[in-house]
Parts: C-alpha cells; sequence; structure tokens
C-alpha cells in the first residue's frame, strides 16, 4: 500500500509532489538595459529586460500614467497566439504592481526573452518581470510571487511541473500572489475579507478542466510553494544589494 | 533638549539601515512624530508609509527624514541635485538639455551667474552642463540652474573639453561620499585631474594628457564592485600599465 502510495507521488524528475525545481535568479546581467533579471527553475529559463521610463508618443503616450508595454521574445519561430497571450496576461499582472501614475507621459517596456522552456513558463516569465522591475527601480506597490501547479490523471496535486508533466496532466494553472511584505505596523498589510492580504490571487491561468475541489487543492498547495518563492526572491534582492554597497 | 527633540521625533523605524523591498511598511505616520520627511523610493499610504523602490532604508535624525538608498540606471530628478546635460536643442529663452531622465530638462538661458539678454552664455547643441535641478516635477520637465540659491555660479556650468561618461547612480552617489571614495583618492596621488559627477550618474573627467583620462574613467568605472583594499591595488595596476 505504502509503495503504491510512493509511486503514485514519485515523479519523472524524482521529486515530491509539494517539491520546486532548483531556483536561481540573477540580476543586472545586461549592460544597456535599465533593469534586468535571469529566472531559472532548472531547465525552464527566462531573461527579463526593463526598458523606461522613457518618453513615448502618439497614441501610447497617456497623461495619466505610464503606459506598460510587454514583449514576448520566443525561443525561435514567430510568435503566435499563445505568445500573444502571454504577453496580454503579464501586463495585465504586472500593472496591478507598478505605480504607473508616478511617471505620467512615458513608457515602460518589459522584454522577455525565452531562453528554455521546459514547463512552468508564464510562472517563470512573471517572476523574472517583477525581478527585473525591482532591478530597474520602476516603483512597484509591491513585489508578486508565481507559482505553476499541476493535476495529474490520478487527480493528484503537483508544484511547478515540468514540460512532459504538463503535457501527460489533466490540467494546470500559473496562480500569481502578492509578495507578503516585511511591516512594523501592526494590523497591516489589512486583511480582506477574513483572509491574509498574500491570499488574494492577482491572476489566475488555467488549462485543462479540473473540478472545484482540485481547484481549491490547487490553491492551498501554490499558496503553500509561493512562500517558499517569496523567501528566495527577498533573499536574491538582498544579496544583488550588498553588492552595490561593497563600496562604501 | 535632546530628550525633547527625541519625543518630538517619535521612535525611529525598526527597518532603518535593513534592505527593503517594494510593498514593505516602513513607518506608522501616527506614531511618528508631528513631521516626518519622505525622500526617494518612499510614498505615504494612508497612515503608512509604504516602499516603492528596493535598497537600503536610511533616516536623517537631525530632520527626522527617510529615503531608500538604491543604485538604478535611469535616473529620476529630485530637486537640488547636481546633474551633468548635454544639450540637445537651443529655443528662444531656454536649452533643452539630456539628463538621462524621462524627459528632455529645461536651462533658462537667463539661469547663469550674471547672465542678461544681451550677454548670455552661446551653448551649441552637444555641449555638456553641469547644472543643479530646481524643479522636479512627474507631470512637467524638469528644471535646471547654473547658479545656487544666492545666485552665484559656485562651479556649475558650461563643462568645456574633457570626456563624459554613464555609470550607475549608486557609483556616482559614491563617488560624491564623504570621506572622500577611495578609487578617486589613490587616482590622485599619482594624477592631476578635474572632475564633475553628476547624480544623474554621468562623470565628466579632465586632464592635461588624453592618457589620464582614460586611465581615470576606466579605474573609476572598474571600482563599482571592489572593496576599498581591491580599489587601491586596481589603481595600483592602472599606474603601473601607464609607465
Amino acid at each position: 500500500m505504502i509503495n503504491l502510495e510512493m509511486s503514485e507521488q514519485a515523479r519523472v524528475d524524482g521529486r515530491t509532489a509539494n517539491q520546486l525545481r532548483p531556483t536561481l535568479c540573477s540580476r543586472s546581467l545586461l549592460e544597456r538595459a535599465h533593469g534586468s533579471a535571469r529566472w531559472q527553475q532548472d531547465n525552464t529559463i527566462i531573461m527579463a529586460a526593463v526598458y523606461g521610463p522613457k518618453p513615448v508618443s502618439g497614441k501610447k503616450e497617456d497623461p495619466e500614467r505610464a503606459t506598460l508595454e510587454v514583449l514576448w521574445k520566443t525561443k525561435s519561430g514567430i510568435a503566435g497566439n499563445a505568445d500573444k497571450e502571454a504577453e496580454v496576461t503579464i501586463r495585465r499582472t504586472l500593472e496591478y504592481i507598478v505605480l504607473s501614475s508616478m511617471h505620467p507621459n512615458t513608457g515602460i517596456s518589459i522584454i522577455l526573452q525565452v531562453v528554455n522552456d521546459d514547463g512552468a513558463i508564464l510562472a517563470c516569465a512573471i517572476n523574472a518581470a517583477c525581478a527585473a522591475l525591482v532591478d530597474a527601480g520602476i516603483p512597484l506597490t509591491g513585489l508578486i510571487v508565481a507559482v505553476s501547479v499541476g493535476v495529474t490523471t490520478h487527480g493528484v496535486v503537483v508544484v511547478d511541473p515540468t514540460k512532459v508533466e504538463e503535457k501527460n496532466f489533466r490540467a494546470h494553472v500559473c496562480l500569481v500572489f502578492p509578495n507578503r511584505p516585511k511591516c512594523t505596523v501592526a494590523g497591516l498589510p489589512a486583511p480582506v475579507g477574513g483572509e491574509p492580504a498574500e491570499h488574494g490571487i492577482i491572476t489566475c491561468v488555467t488549462r485543462g478542466a479540473m473540478s472545484v475541489d482540485e481547484y481549491m487543492n490547487c490553491l492551498e498547495r501554490g499558496r503553500a510553494a509561493s512562500v517558499k518563492i517569496a523567501k528566495f526572491t527577498r533573499t536574491s534582492l538582498e544579496h544583488c544589494q550588498r553588492s552595490y554597497e561593497i563600496m562604501s | 533638549m535632546e530628550a525633547n527633540d527625541t519625543v518630538q521625533t517619535g521612535p525611529v523605524s525598526p527597518l532603518v539601515l535593513q534592505i527593503v523591498a517594494p510593498g514593505d511598511i516602513v513607518l506608522d505616520l501616527a506614531k511618528a512624530g508631528k513631521v516626518v520627511r519622505l525622500g526617494g523610493g518612499l510614498r505615504q499610504d494612508g497612515d503608512s508609509v509604504v516602499v516603492t523602490r528596493a535598497g537600503r532604508l536610511r533616516h536623517m535624525q537631525a530632520n527626522n527624514k527617510y529615503w531608500v538608498e538604491g543604485s538604478q540606471k535611469r535616473y529620476v530628478p529630485n530637486v537640488e541635485d547636481g546633474v551633468i546635460g548635454v544639450v540637445v536643442d537651443r529655443r528662444f529663452e531656454s536649452y533643452s538639455l539630456d539628463i538621462g531622465a524621462p524627459t528632455y530638462a529645461i536651462l533658462p538661458i537667463l539661469a547663469f551667474e550674471g547672465a542678461t539678454r544681451r550677454n548670455a552664455p552661446n551653448l551649441q547643441p552637444g555641449a555638456a552642463v553641469y547644472a543643479r535641478v530646481v524643479k522636479a516635477h512627474r507631470d512637467v520637465q524638469p528644471e535646471l540652474s547654473c547658479m545656487d540659491v544666492s545666485n552665484k555660479s559656485s562651479g556649475f556650468g558650461s563643462l568645456k573639453n574633457g570626456y563624459v561618461f554613464e555609470c550607475s547612480t549608486g557609483l556616482a552617489r559614491s563617488l560624491l561620499s564623504k570621506p572622500m571614495c577611495p578609487v578617486l583618492e589613490a587616482l590622485g596621488k599619482r594624477f592631476s585631474y578635474e572632475i564633475a559627477v553628476g547624480l544623474n550618474g554621468r562623470v565628466w573627467v579632465n586632464a592635461q594628457e588624453p592618457s589620464t583620462i582614460v586611465a581615470v574613467s576606466n579605474g573609476i568605472l572598474a571600482s563599482e564592485f571592489l572593496t576599498p583594499a581591491q580599489q587601491h591595488i586596481m589603481v595600483a595596476k592602472v599606474i603601473e600599465r601607464m609607465q
């Protein structure tokens, strides 16, 4: 019986259901971009570059806020509908955290280059874009954490699926949560509807079909995994910040 | 008197000198004393102060000012910053300068010491100017001036000859720090050069010999991620290679 459970939980790469792939993040790699980051989840690698706030002209100029532009560069070939959809999803997600009213009449470009796709690409791209925005010093309301969760044909929920897993799974979902900030004021960030603010969902993109119970299970596992990624984001940011300060 | 001051300013945020990320809540305004000044990277949200930019949180006890110190490649103008701009256009009453900000800055023709309508400096497009930001608001173009508050030039003005290069705002700030940044001190022992550092991440270097200008600029650019001891070694190597 125990063996059966084990075989159900063991994954192609030997991870357990709740185990994320080794994650790496390096910042400020590109010389000419105003901010850049490379986010790696084992074999899934995204390079993000941020340019701006820069002057824009014509239709894009908005006297009330900065306009966000996301460009998705595929590894090879021309951009298809899926890539266009990713662009829109990421733009709408980032608009939630960018304080665009701080730089009216300007534009911010975010370029996402897929270096390698081995599953959870959307979550990886959102994490990379967020890190690059922080690196560029764009004013933000907070940080976000993206995590991908899949449901196997047996209804088992696993986090951070690889490309092969995504193909064999019944469904998978990309969830984006707010990062829990450091706080010195009691009672903040204010809970919404009795739940802590970091439990809110900013973006949710599902592929395939799953039951309500499975979705709720995905949410729970996703939240648990997002705490780990959030912690990692902060450590990587602090490490990067220290390297700037060696001089003084 | 001192005790009185601390009562006025209230308790200091426990996050001071720590690395903060966007969204962090650093201060409760209800408990922070009468006057709190907020510098770059912070914003007021209701009764709390929230971080918008990553960096280290700093606090100045004297005027109860908080700000976030980080390093960026893009400059956002702030009043009283010394910046280096490049003239891009000349209009009837002002010059347009590229200071690396989202929009071009305006430098009025009369904003030079002793300038009159008849006698104003004539700058050509491409000229480098060291100026002070006097107006910085997100909805209008930033305005510059080549005079200090008492209408004296005090070092501001057109930068003739020399070489301008770009660096991060963090490096520019450390070049301006006191006590003097180790790399400038070490270079100064061997070379005689003139330098102007703009907080917008532009540095102007001038010297008698072009080779000195190259050595000094390369030395400064190479120093960004080095410790003071490493900077001295790096400068020694630069000097060695020159001979």
